[in-house]
Protein backbone atom coordinates (compact mmCIF):
# COMPACT_ATOMS: atom_id res chain seq x y z
CA UNK A 1 0.00 0.00 0.00
CA UNK A 2 2.49 2.10 0.86
CA UNK A 3 4.72 1.60 -1.60
CA UNK A 4 1.86 2.02 -4.33
CA UNK A 5 1.45 5.81 -2.73
CA UNK A 6 4.84 6.10 -2.79
CA UNK A 7 4.95 5.54 -6.94
CA UNK A 8 2.10 7.15 -8.20
CA UNK A 9 2.81 10.48 -5.50
CA UNK A 10 3.38 12.46 -8.55
CA UNK A 11 0.16 11.49 -9.99
CA UNK A 12 -1.69 12.18 -6.27
CA UNK A 13 0.46 15.76 -6.53
CA UNK A 14 -1.10 16.84 -9.81
CA UNK A 15 -4.83 15.54 -8.56
CA UNK A 16 -4.29 17.70 -5.48
CA UNK A 17 -3.76 20.66 -7.58
CA UNK A 18 -5.78 20.27 -10.50
CA UNK A 19 -8.80 19.26 -8.29
CA UNK A 20 -7.98 23.20 -6.62
CA UNK A 21 -7.84 24.85 -9.77
CA UNK A 22 -10.61 22.78 -10.66
CA UNK A 23 -12.72 24.80 -7.75
CA UNK A 24 -11.98 28.00 -8.70
CA UNK A 25 -13.30 26.94 -12.46
CA UNK A 26 -16.56 25.60 -10.30
CA UNK A 27 -17.51 28.72 -8.16
CA UNK A 28 -17.61 31.03 -11.34
CA UNK A 29 -19.86 28.43 -13.61
CA UNK A 30 -21.93 27.87 -10.24
CA UNK A 31 -22.63 31.47 -10.02
CA UNK A 32 -23.79 31.60 -13.89
CA UNK A 33 -21.00 32.94 -15.06
CA UNK A 34 -18.93 31.34 -17.71
CA UNK A 35 -15.63 32.49 -17.57
CA UNK A 36 -12.40 30.43 -18.00
CA UNK A 37 -10.11 32.89 -16.23
CA UNK A 38 -8.42 30.35 -14.21
CA UNK A 39 -5.17 29.89 -16.27
CA UNK A 40 -4.43 32.91 -15.82
CA UNK A 41 -5.56 34.19 -11.94
CA UNK A 42 -2.92 30.83 -11.19
CA UNK A 43 -0.16 32.72 -13.36
CA UNK A 44 -0.20 35.43 -11.87
CA UNK A 45 -0.13 33.80 -8.19
CA UNK A 46 2.23 31.33 -9.12
CA UNK A 47 4.89 33.89 -10.41
CA UNK A 48 4.08 36.49 -7.46
CA UNK A 49 4.62 33.82 -4.68
CA UNK A 50 8.02 32.63 -6.58
CA UNK A 51 9.00 36.08 -7.18
CA UNK A 52 8.38 37.18 -3.79
CA UNK A 53 10.14 34.81 -2.29
CA UNK A 54 13.01 34.27 -4.13
CA UNK A 55 14.38 38.03 -5.07
CA UNK A 56 12.40 39.49 -2.23
CA UNK A 57 13.13 37.28 0.78
CA UNK A 58 9.03 37.02 1.40
CA UNK A 59 8.75 34.54 4.07
CA UNK A 60 6.99 31.46 1.53
CA UNK A 61 3.76 31.07 3.16
CA UNK A 62 3.20 34.54 2.98
CA UNK A 63 4.32 34.52 -0.96
CA UNK A 64 1.82 31.93 -0.62
CA UNK A 65 -0.74 33.97 0.60
CA UNK A 66 0.04 36.82 -1.40
CA UNK A 67 -0.35 35.32 -4.32
CA UNK A 68 -3.54 34.00 -3.35
CA UNK A 69 -4.56 37.53 -2.39
CA UNK A 70 -3.32 39.00 -5.66
CA UNK A 71 -5.71 36.66 -7.42
CA UNK A 72 -8.74 37.23 -5.88
CA UNK A 73 -7.57 41.48 -6.83
CA UNK A 74 -6.86 40.65 -10.59
CA UNK A 75 -10.22 38.40 -10.04
CA UNK A 76 -12.00 41.12 -9.33
CA UNK A 77 -11.21 44.00 -11.61
CA UNK A 78 -11.73 41.24 -14.36
CA UNK A 79 -15.14 40.55 -12.91
CA UNK A 80 -15.99 44.34 -13.87
CA UNK A 81 -15.43 44.00 -17.99
CA UNK A 82 -17.20 40.24 -17.75
CA UNK A 83 -19.89 41.57 -15.75
CA UNK A 84 -21.11 43.67 -19.14
CA UNK A 85 -21.42 39.94 -21.62
CA UNK A 86 -22.82 36.90 -21.05
CA UNK A 87 -22.14 33.04 -22.33
CA UNK A 88 -20.42 32.60 -24.98
CA UNK A 89 -18.59 36.63 -25.13
CA UNK A 90 -17.44 36.03 -21.64
CA UNK A 91 -15.60 33.11 -22.13
CA UNK A 92 -14.12 34.61 -25.15
CA UNK A 93 -13.16 37.37 -23.44
CA UNK A 94 -11.94 35.81 -20.20
CA UNK A 95 -9.78 33.39 -22.66
CA UNK A 96 -8.06 36.60 -24.33
CA UNK A 97 -7.54 37.48 -20.12
CA UNK A 98 -5.14 34.04 -20.33
CA UNK A 99 -3.35 35.30 -23.92
CA UNK A 100 -2.71 38.22 -21.91
CA UNK A 101 -1.32 37.21 -19.22
CA UNK A 102 0.81 34.56 -21.29
CA UNK A 103 1.97 37.15 -23.23
CA UNK A 104 2.77 39.39 -20.12
CA UNK A 105 5.07 36.43 -18.60
CA UNK A 106 7.10 35.75 -22.28
CA UNK A 107 7.70 39.83 -22.31
CA UNK A 108 8.57 40.92 -18.77
CA UNK A 109 11.84 38.83 -19.15
CA UNK A 110 13.93 41.02 -16.39
CA UNK A 111 10.53 39.93 -14.33
CA UNK A 112 9.95 36.65 -15.13
CA UNK A 113 12.86 35.20 -16.83
CA UNK A 114 10.08 35.09 -20.40
CA UNK A 115 10.56 32.12 -22.13
CA UNK A 116 12.94 29.82 -19.86
CA UNK A 117 10.88 30.58 -17.16
CA UNK A 118 11.88 31.04 -13.41
CA UNK A 119 14.25 28.35 -12.17
CA UNK A 120 15.82 27.09 -8.60
CA UNK A 121 12.30 27.42 -6.57
CA UNK A 122 12.66 25.55 -3.36
CA UNK A 123 10.61 22.82 -3.52
CA UNK A 124 8.46 23.24 0.19
CA UNK A 125 5.12 22.22 -0.69
CA UNK A 126 4.22 18.32 -0.56
CA UNK A 127 1.07 16.32 -0.74
CA UNK A 128 0.31 17.47 2.55
CA UNK A 129 0.59 21.33 1.82
CA UNK A 130 -1.71 20.26 -1.10
CA UNK A 131 -4.16 18.26 0.67
CA UNK A 132 -4.31 20.37 3.52
CA UNK A 133 -5.14 23.39 0.99
CA UNK A 134 -7.60 21.66 -1.00
CA UNK A 135 -9.86 20.53 2.39
CA UNK A 136 -10.05 24.39 3.48
CA UNK A 137 -11.20 24.66 -0.17
CA UNK A 138 -13.67 22.34 -0.04
CA UNK A 139 -14.64 23.30 3.59
CA UNK A 140 -15.31 26.85 1.46
CA UNK A 141 -17.39 25.02 -1.07
CA UNK A 142 -19.41 23.39 1.31
CA UNK A 143 -20.09 26.26 3.30
CA UNK A 144 -21.36 28.28 0.36
CA UNK A 145 -23.63 24.71 -0.86
CA UNK A 146 -25.26 25.37 2.63
CA UNK A 147 -25.91 28.89 3.03
CA UNK A 148 -27.65 31.84 1.36
CA UNK A 149 -24.67 32.50 -1.39
CA UNK A 150 -25.03 29.05 -3.10
CA UNK A 151 -28.74 29.59 -2.99
CA UNK A 152 -28.64 32.68 -4.62
CA UNK A 153 -25.38 31.72 -7.37
CA UNK A 154 -28.06 28.58 -8.07
CA UNK A 155 -30.95 31.08 -8.54
CA UNK A 156 -29.05 33.56 -10.95
CA UNK A 157 -27.45 30.02 -13.29
CA UNK A 158 -30.79 29.21 -13.56
CA UNK A 159 -32.61 32.53 -14.55
CA UNK A 160 -31.30 36.37 -14.00
CA UNK A 161 -34.25 38.09 -14.42
CA UNK A 162 -36.19 35.47 -11.90
CA UNK A 163 -33.22 36.05 -9.19
CA UNK A 164 -33.19 40.53 -9.80
CA UNK A 165 -36.80 39.91 -8.88
CA UNK A 166 -36.23 38.65 -6.07
CA UNK A 167 -33.86 41.39 -4.75
CA UNK A 168 -30.42 39.25 -5.37
CA UNK A 169 -27.86 41.55 -6.92
CA UNK A 170 -26.64 39.27 -9.76
CA UNK A 171 -23.21 41.70 -10.45
CA UNK A 172 -22.96 41.57 -6.32
CA UNK A 173 -22.73 37.66 -6.12
CA UNK A 174 -21.12 36.82 -9.23
CA UNK A 175 -18.53 39.62 -8.12
CA UNK A 176 -17.96 37.39 -4.82
CA UNK A 177 -17.56 34.15 -7.26
CA UNK A 178 -15.09 35.48 -8.91
CA UNK A 179 -13.55 37.08 -5.91
CA UNK A 180 -13.29 33.27 -4.80
CA UNK A 181 -12.44 31.75 -7.70
CA UNK A 182 -9.86 34.52 -7.84
CA UNK A 183 -8.16 33.29 -4.32
CA UNK A 184 -8.69 29.59 -5.30
CA UNK A 185 -6.38 30.16 -8.51
CA UNK A 186 -3.68 32.03 -6.76
CA UNK A 187 -3.27 30.08 -4.03
CA UNK A 188 -3.04 26.84 -6.08
CA UNK A 189 -1.11 28.50 -8.47
CA UNK A 190 1.34 29.86 -5.67
CA UNK A 191 1.28 26.28 -4.17
CA UNK A 192 2.33 24.74 -7.63
CA UNK A 193 5.02 27.05 -8.25
CA UNK A 194 6.53 25.90 -4.66
CA UNK A 195 6.21 22.41 -5.60
CA UNK A 196 7.58 22.25 -8.87
CA UNK A 197 10.77 23.77 -8.78
CA UNK A 198 10.43 25.67 -11.93
CA UNK A 199 7.88 27.80 -13.40
CA UNK A 200 7.25 28.92 -17.48
CA UNK A 201 4.67 30.91 -18.98
CA UNK A 202 3.01 28.18 -21.26
CA UNK A 203 2.44 26.41 -18.08
CA UNK A 204 -0.72 28.22 -17.31
CA UNK A 205 -2.29 28.47 -21.07
CA UNK A 206 -4.75 26.94 -23.54
CA UNK A 207 -3.85 23.42 -22.26
CA UNK A 208 -4.38 24.00 -18.42
CA UNK A 209 -7.77 25.72 -19.31
CA UNK A 210 -9.07 22.67 -20.94
CA UNK A 211 -7.90 20.41 -18.24
CA UNK A 212 -9.56 22.47 -15.52
CA UNK A 213 -12.85 22.80 -17.29
CA UNK A 214 -13.05 18.99 -18.52
CA UNK A 215 -12.74 17.69 -15.16
CA UNK A 216 -15.57 20.19 -14.09
CA UNK A 217 -17.47 19.10 -16.86
CA UNK A 218 -16.92 15.72 -16.75
CA UNK A 219 -17.32 14.92 -12.86
CA UNK A 220 -20.75 17.57 -12.34
CA UNK A 221 -20.71 21.43 -12.44
CA UNK A 222 -23.68 21.49 -9.44
CA UNK A 223 -22.97 19.73 -7.03
CA UNK A 224 -19.79 20.51 -4.54
CA UNK A 225 -18.26 16.42 -5.14
CA UNK A 226 -18.62 16.99 -8.86
CA UNK A 227 -15.13 18.40 -9.63
CA UNK A 228 -13.28 16.74 -7.42
CA UNK A 229 -14.87 13.14 -8.76
CA UNK A 230 -13.96 14.27 -11.97
CA UNK A 231 -10.16 15.15 -11.75
CA UNK A 232 -10.06 11.85 -9.77
CA UNK A 233 -11.18 9.67 -12.48
CA UNK A 234 -9.72 12.08 -15.23
CA UNK A 235 -6.22 11.82 -13.54
CA UNK A 236 -6.28 7.72 -12.43
CA UNK A 237 -7.62 7.09 -16.08
CA UNK A 238 -3.99 7.45 -17.96
CA UNK A 239 -2.41 5.23 -15.19
CA UNK A 240 -4.90 2.76 -14.83
CA UNK A 241 -5.18 2.39 -18.90
CA UNK A 242 -1.16 2.20 -19.28
CA UNK A 243 -0.94 -1.06 -20.48
CA UNK A 244 -3.44 0.04 -23.38
CA UNK A 245 -0.05 2.17 -24.22
CA UNK A 246 -0.32 4.18 -27.07
CA UNK A 247 -4.24 3.80 -27.05
CA UNK A 248 -4.38 5.25 -23.97
CA UNK A 249 -5.56 8.83 -26.16
CA UNK A 250 -8.43 6.69 -28.11
CA UNK A 251 -9.55 5.12 -24.83
CA UNK A 252 -9.64 9.10 -23.37
CA UNK A 253 -11.70 10.28 -26.03
CA UNK A 254 -13.91 7.79 -25.93
CA UNK A 255 -14.76 8.10 -22.51
CA UNK A 256 -15.41 11.61 -22.95
CA UNK A 257 -17.61 11.03 -25.32
CA UNK A 258 -19.44 9.08 -23.74
CA UNK A 259 -19.81 10.83 -21.05
CA UNK A 260 -21.24 14.05 -22.70
CA UNK A 261 -23.45 11.94 -24.50
CA UNK A 262 -25.00 9.72 -21.74
CA UNK A 263 -24.14 12.04 -18.71
CA UNK A 264 -24.54 15.82 -19.98
CA UNK A 265 -24.90 16.61 -15.99
CA UNK A 266 -21.00 14.71 -15.17
CA UNK A 267 -20.65 11.43 -14.06
CA UNK A 268 -20.93 12.61 -10.30
CA UNK A 269 -24.32 15.36 -10.77
CA UNK A 270 -25.95 12.62 -13.67
CA UNK A 271 -25.77 9.63 -10.61
CA UNK A 272 -26.69 11.82 -7.48
CA UNK A 273 -29.60 12.90 -9.50
CA UNK A 274 -30.68 8.96 -10.23
CA UNK A 275 -30.50 8.14 -6.95
CA UNK A 276 -32.59 11.17 -5.79
CA UNK A 277 -35.57 10.24 -8.13
CA UNK A 278 -35.38 6.58 -7.02
CA UNK A 279 -35.48 7.67 -3.74
CA UNK A 280 -38.63 10.00 -4.72
CA UNK A 281 -40.28 7.20 -6.47
CA UNK A 282 -40.05 4.84 -3.83
CA UNK A 283 -41.44 7.43 -1.23
CA UNK A 284 -44.13 8.59 -3.51
CA UNK A 285 -45.59 4.78 -3.62
CA UNK A 286 -45.73 3.61 -0.12
CA UNK B 1 -48.79 51.43 4.35
CA UNK B 2 -47.28 52.10 0.50
CA UNK B 3 -48.60 52.86 -2.26
CA UNK B 4 -47.18 52.67 -5.60
CA UNK B 5 -47.67 55.65 -7.84
CA UNK B 6 -46.97 55.31 -11.87
CA UNK B 7 -46.42 59.29 -12.96
CA UNK B 8 -46.80 59.91 -16.80
CA UNK B 9 -45.11 56.75 -17.56
CA UNK B 10 -44.03 56.30 -20.99
CA UNK B 11 -42.05 53.63 -22.68
CA UNK B 12 -41.09 53.99 -26.46
CA UNK B 13 -39.22 51.07 -28.42
CA UNK B 14 -38.05 53.18 -31.19
CA UNK B 15 -41.07 54.78 -32.83
CA UNK B 16 -43.14 52.02 -31.03
CA UNK B 17 -45.33 53.33 -28.29
CA UNK B 18 -45.49 50.97 -25.79
CA UNK B 19 -46.62 52.76 -22.50
CA UNK B 20 -47.74 56.68 -23.08
CA UNK B 21 -48.43 58.77 -20.02
CA UNK B 22 -49.56 56.80 -17.73
CA UNK B 23 -51.51 57.20 -14.37
CA UNK B 24 -52.26 54.65 -12.15
CA UNK B 25 -52.13 53.81 -8.71
CA UNK B 26 -52.05 50.99 -6.50
CA UNK B 27 -52.92 51.69 -3.01
CA UNK B 28 -52.53 48.74 -0.21
CA UNK B 29 -55.62 46.96 1.26
CA UNK B 30 -57.14 46.08 -2.25
CA UNK B 31 -56.86 44.39 -5.63
CA UNK B 32 -56.34 46.85 -8.50
CA UNK B 33 -56.44 45.40 -11.60
CA UNK B 34 -54.90 46.03 -15.25
CA UNK B 35 -57.01 44.80 -18.33
CA UNK B 36 -56.80 45.45 -21.97
CA UNK B 37 -56.75 42.98 -25.02
CA UNK B 38 -53.79 40.66 -25.89
CA UNK B 39 -50.72 43.59 -27.20
CA UNK B 40 -52.37 45.94 -25.33
CA UNK B 41 -48.78 46.59 -23.14
CA UNK B 42 -50.01 45.05 -19.94
CA UNK B 43 -46.95 43.01 -19.28
CA UNK B 44 -44.78 46.16 -20.40
CA UNK B 45 -46.56 47.61 -17.32
CA UNK B 46 -44.89 45.03 -14.66
CA UNK B 47 -41.41 45.45 -16.82
CA UNK B 48 -41.74 49.05 -16.88
CA UNK B 49 -42.85 49.00 -12.55
CA UNK B 50 -39.84 46.13 -11.45
CA UNK B 51 -37.05 47.64 -13.28
CA UNK B 52 -37.02 45.09 -15.85
CA UNK B 53 -37.03 47.69 -18.82
CA UNK B 54 -36.15 50.98 -18.45
CA UNK B 55 -38.63 53.85 -19.15
CA UNK B 56 -38.34 56.32 -21.56
CA UNK B 57 -40.24 58.68 -19.21
CA UNK B 58 -42.25 59.43 -16.20
CA UNK B 59 -41.65 58.44 -12.56
CA UNK B 60 -42.47 55.52 -10.39
CA UNK B 61 -43.24 55.95 -6.63
CA UNK B 62 -43.44 53.17 -3.93
CA UNK B 63 -44.27 54.98 -0.76
CA UNK B 64 -41.62 57.24 0.26
CA UNK B 65 -39.42 55.51 -2.53
CA UNK B 66 -38.20 56.49 -5.59
CA UNK B 67 -38.14 53.27 -8.12
CA UNK B 68 -38.00 55.50 -11.43
CA UNK B 69 -34.24 54.62 -12.28
CA UNK B 70 -34.18 51.29 -9.35
CA UNK B 71 -32.55 48.23 -10.73
CA UNK B 72 -34.19 45.23 -10.58
CA UNK B 73 -33.01 43.46 -7.76
CA UNK B 74 -33.37 46.95 -5.96
CA UNK B 75 -37.01 47.19 -6.48
CA UNK B 76 -37.09 43.49 -5.02
CA UNK B 77 -35.64 44.92 -2.16
CA UNK B 78 -38.33 47.49 -1.65
CA UNK B 79 -40.90 45.41 -1.23
CA UNK B 80 -42.51 44.01 -5.06
CA UNK B 81 -42.56 40.45 -5.63
CA UNK B 82 -44.00 39.31 -9.18
CA UNK B 83 -45.52 36.22 -11.00
CA UNK B 84 -44.85 35.58 -14.29
CA UNK B 85 -46.76 35.42 -17.33
CA UNK B 86 -45.20 32.04 -18.46
CA UNK B 87 -44.18 30.56 -15.64
CA UNK B 88 -40.63 30.49 -14.65
CA UNK B 89 -39.07 28.70 -11.39
CA UNK B 90 -35.66 27.41 -11.30
CA UNK B 91 -36.43 24.41 -12.72
CA UNK B 92 -33.50 22.12 -11.54
CA UNK B 93 -33.68 23.14 -8.35
CA UNK B 94 -36.52 21.57 -5.61
CA UNK B 95 -39.94 22.64 -4.71
CA UNK B 96 -38.07 23.84 -1.23
CA UNK B 97 -35.31 25.46 -2.86
CA UNK B 98 -37.65 27.60 -5.19
CA UNK B 99 -39.44 29.14 -1.98
CA UNK B 100 -36.49 29.10 0.05
CA UNK B 101 -35.07 31.27 -2.83
CA UNK B 102 -37.68 33.95 -1.86
CA UNK B 103 -37.15 34.79 1.64
CA UNK B 104 -33.67 36.31 0.11
CA UNK B 105 -34.06 39.74 0.90
CA UNK B 106 -34.79 39.13 4.63
CA UNK B 107 -31.08 36.88 4.73
CA UNK B 108 -29.44 39.08 7.67
CA UNK B 109 -26.37 36.59 7.35
CA UNK B 110 -23.45 38.38 6.09
CA UNK B 111 -21.74 36.94 3.07
CA UNK B 112 -18.62 36.56 4.52
CA UNK B 113 -20.14 34.24 7.31
CA UNK B 114 -22.02 32.47 4.25
CA UNK B 115 -18.54 32.01 2.63
CA UNK B 116 -17.27 30.58 6.00
CA UNK B 117 -19.73 29.03 6.56
CA UNK B 118 -20.46 30.61 10.13
CA UNK B 119 -23.12 29.27 12.39
CA UNK B 120 -25.44 32.51 12.23
CA UNK B 121 -25.52 31.38 8.33
CA UNK B 122 -26.53 27.96 8.85
CA UNK B 123 -28.84 28.48 11.80
CA UNK B 124 -30.46 31.32 9.18
CA UNK B 125 -30.83 28.56 6.52
CA UNK B 126 -32.08 26.28 8.71
CA UNK B 127 -34.88 28.83 9.84
CA UNK B 128 -35.50 29.47 6.35
CA UNK B 129 -36.07 25.77 5.65
CA UNK B 130 -38.66 25.63 8.65
CA UNK B 131 -40.68 28.56 7.18
CA UNK B 132 -40.87 27.10 3.63
CA UNK B 133 -41.92 24.15 4.55
CA UNK B 134 -44.69 25.93 6.41
CA UNK B 135 -45.44 27.76 3.05
CA UNK B 136 -45.81 24.39 1.46
CA UNK B 137 -48.14 23.19 3.85
CA UNK B 138 -50.05 25.87 3.59
CA UNK B 139 -50.43 25.03 0.15
CA UNK B 140 -50.60 21.14 0.32
CA UNK B 141 -47.64 20.88 -1.49
CA UNK B 142 -45.25 19.70 1.46
CA UNK B 143 -44.91 16.04 -0.49
CA UNK B 144 -43.66 17.44 -3.55
CA UNK B 145 -40.51 19.20 -1.15
CA UNK B 146 -37.95 17.76 -2.74
CA UNK B 147 -38.82 17.11 -6.17
CA UNK B 148 -37.60 19.00 -8.60
CA UNK B 149 -39.80 22.59 -10.01
CA UNK B 150 -39.25 21.71 -13.28
CA UNK B 151 -41.13 18.11 -13.59
CA UNK B 152 -44.41 19.61 -11.86
CA UNK B 153 -47.63 19.54 -13.36
CA UNK B 154 -48.49 23.50 -14.53
CA UNK B 155 -51.10 24.01 -11.53
CA UNK B 156 -48.32 22.91 -9.19
CA UNK B 157 -45.81 25.29 -11.01
CA UNK B 158 -48.33 28.33 -10.29
CA UNK B 159 -48.48 27.95 -7.15
CA UNK B 160 -44.57 27.11 -5.98
CA UNK B 161 -44.29 30.53 -8.04
CA UNK B 162 -46.77 31.84 -5.72
CA UNK B 163 -45.15 30.56 -2.56
CA UNK B 164 -41.94 31.87 -3.93
CA UNK B 165 -43.60 35.18 -4.48
CA UNK B 166 -44.99 35.24 -0.87
CA UNK B 167 -41.89 34.51 0.73
CA UNK B 168 -40.33 37.29 -0.07
CA UNK B 169 -43.63 39.35 2.36
CA UNK B 170 -44.16 41.41 -0.31
CA UNK B 171 -45.75 45.15 0.57
CA UNK B 172 -47.05 44.87 -3.30
CA UNK B 173 -47.18 41.72 -5.50
CA UNK B 174 -47.66 41.91 -9.04
CA UNK B 175 -49.80 38.96 -11.04
CA UNK B 176 -49.59 38.54 -14.72
CA UNK B 177 -52.16 36.49 -15.42
CA UNK B 178 -52.05 34.19 -13.20
CA UNK B 179 -55.33 32.10 -13.46
CA UNK B 180 -54.38 31.77 -17.55
CA UNK B 181 -54.66 28.01 -18.22
CA UNK B 182 -56.91 26.98 -14.89
CA UNK B 183 -60.61 25.79 -14.39
CA UNK B 184 -62.94 28.03 -12.91
CA UNK B 185 -62.45 25.85 -9.48
CA UNK B 186 -58.61 26.71 -9.75
CA UNK B 187 -59.27 30.34 -10.47
CA UNK B 188 -61.67 30.73 -7.89
CA UNK B 189 -59.42 29.40 -5.22
CA UNK B 190 -56.83 31.53 -5.90
CA UNK B 191 -59.20 34.94 -5.85
CA UNK B 192 -59.89 33.75 -2.34
CA UNK B 193 -56.46 33.91 -1.40
CA UNK B 194 -55.67 36.91 -3.39
CA UNK B 195 -58.80 38.85 -2.14
CA UNK B 196 -57.25 37.54 1.87
CA UNK B 197 -53.76 38.84 0.70
CA UNK B 198 -55.53 42.26 0.37
CA UNK B 199 -57.35 41.99 3.39
CA UNK B 200 -54.21 41.84 5.56
CA UNK B 201 -52.74 45.01 4.15
CA UNK B 202 -50.81 43.96 0.76
CA UNK B 203 -51.35 46.12 -2.11
CA UNK B 204 -52.19 44.02 -5.49
CA UNK B 205 -51.76 44.48 -9.21
CA UNK B 206 -53.76 41.80 -10.89
CA UNK B 207 -52.79 41.88 -14.81
CA UNK B 208 -55.43 39.64 -16.59
CA UNK B 209 -57.38 39.71 -19.97
CA UNK B 210 -60.17 37.59 -18.42
CA UNK B 211 -62.76 40.26 -17.87
CA UNK B 212 -64.80 38.14 -15.78
CA UNK B 213 -61.98 37.48 -13.39
CA UNK B 214 -61.00 40.57 -12.63
CA UNK B 215 -64.49 41.85 -12.31
CA UNK B 216 -64.80 39.19 -9.55
CA UNK B 217 -62.14 40.30 -7.27
CA UNK B 218 -60.82 43.73 -7.96
CA UNK B 219 -61.86 47.37 -6.36
CA UNK B 220 -60.67 49.64 -8.71
CA UNK B 221 -59.70 48.47 -12.86
CA UNK B 222 -58.02 49.92 -14.79
CA UNK B 223 -58.05 49.44 -19.04
CA UNK B 224 -55.01 49.51 -21.28
CA UNK B 225 -55.14 49.61 -25.12
CA UNK B 226 -52.40 50.19 -27.45
CA UNK B 227 -50.21 51.42 -24.46
CA UNK B 228 -52.93 54.00 -23.63
CA UNK B 229 -55.17 53.79 -20.21
CA UNK B 230 -58.75 54.24 -22.04
CA UNK B 231 -61.12 53.63 -18.82
CA UNK B 232 -61.04 53.66 -15.51
CA UNK B 233 -63.28 52.57 -12.65
CA UNK B 234 -64.93 50.18 -10.40
CA UNK B 235 -66.12 46.81 -12.18
CA UNK B 236 -69.15 47.47 -12.78
CA UNK B 237 -68.84 51.20 -14.40
CA UNK B 238 -65.88 49.19 -16.47
CA UNK B 239 -67.87 46.75 -18.26
CA UNK B 240 -70.48 49.38 -19.18
CA UNK B 241 -68.20 51.51 -20.46
CA UNK B 242 -68.58 51.87 -24.30
CA UNK B 243 -64.72 52.42 -24.82
CA UNK B 244 -63.88 49.56 -23.24
CA UNK B 245 -66.25 47.36 -25.03
CA UNK B 246 -65.39 48.89 -28.20
CA UNK B 247 -62.00 47.69 -27.55
CA UNK B 248 -62.45 44.50 -26.56
CA UNK B 249 -65.04 43.39 -29.75
CA UNK B 250 -63.44 45.25 -31.84
CA UNK B 251 -66.48 47.20 -32.89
Amino acid sequence: MIEFFIAYRPVFDIALLHAGLAYSQYIVLRAGAFSVAVPGLAAIGAYAAAILAMRHGLHPLAAVLTGSLLGMAVSLVLALPLARLRGVYQAIASLAFVQIVLSLNLFAQDLTGGAMGLTGIPKLVHTTELAIALVVVLYVMFAIDATRAGRAFDAIRQDEAVAASLGISVTGYQMLAFAVSGAIAGLFGALEAFHGYALEPNQFGFGLLITVLTYVVFGGRRTVLGPLVGTAILVALPELARPLQDNRLLVYGLLMMAVIAFMPQGVYDTLKAAWHRRRMARGASP
Amino acid sequence: MTTLVLDDVTKRFGGVVAAEALRLEVPPGRITGLIGPNGAGKTTVVNLITGMLPLTSGAIRFGEQELTHAAAHEVGRAGVARTFQNIRLLPEASVLANVMIGFHRHERASLAASVLGLPEARHETRALREEAMALLERFGMQRYAEHPAGALSYGHQRRVEMMRALATRPKLLLLDEPVAGMNDVEAGELGTLFRSLAAEGMAVLLIEHNVRFVTSICAYVYVLDGGRLIAEGPPNKIVADPAVIAAYLGA
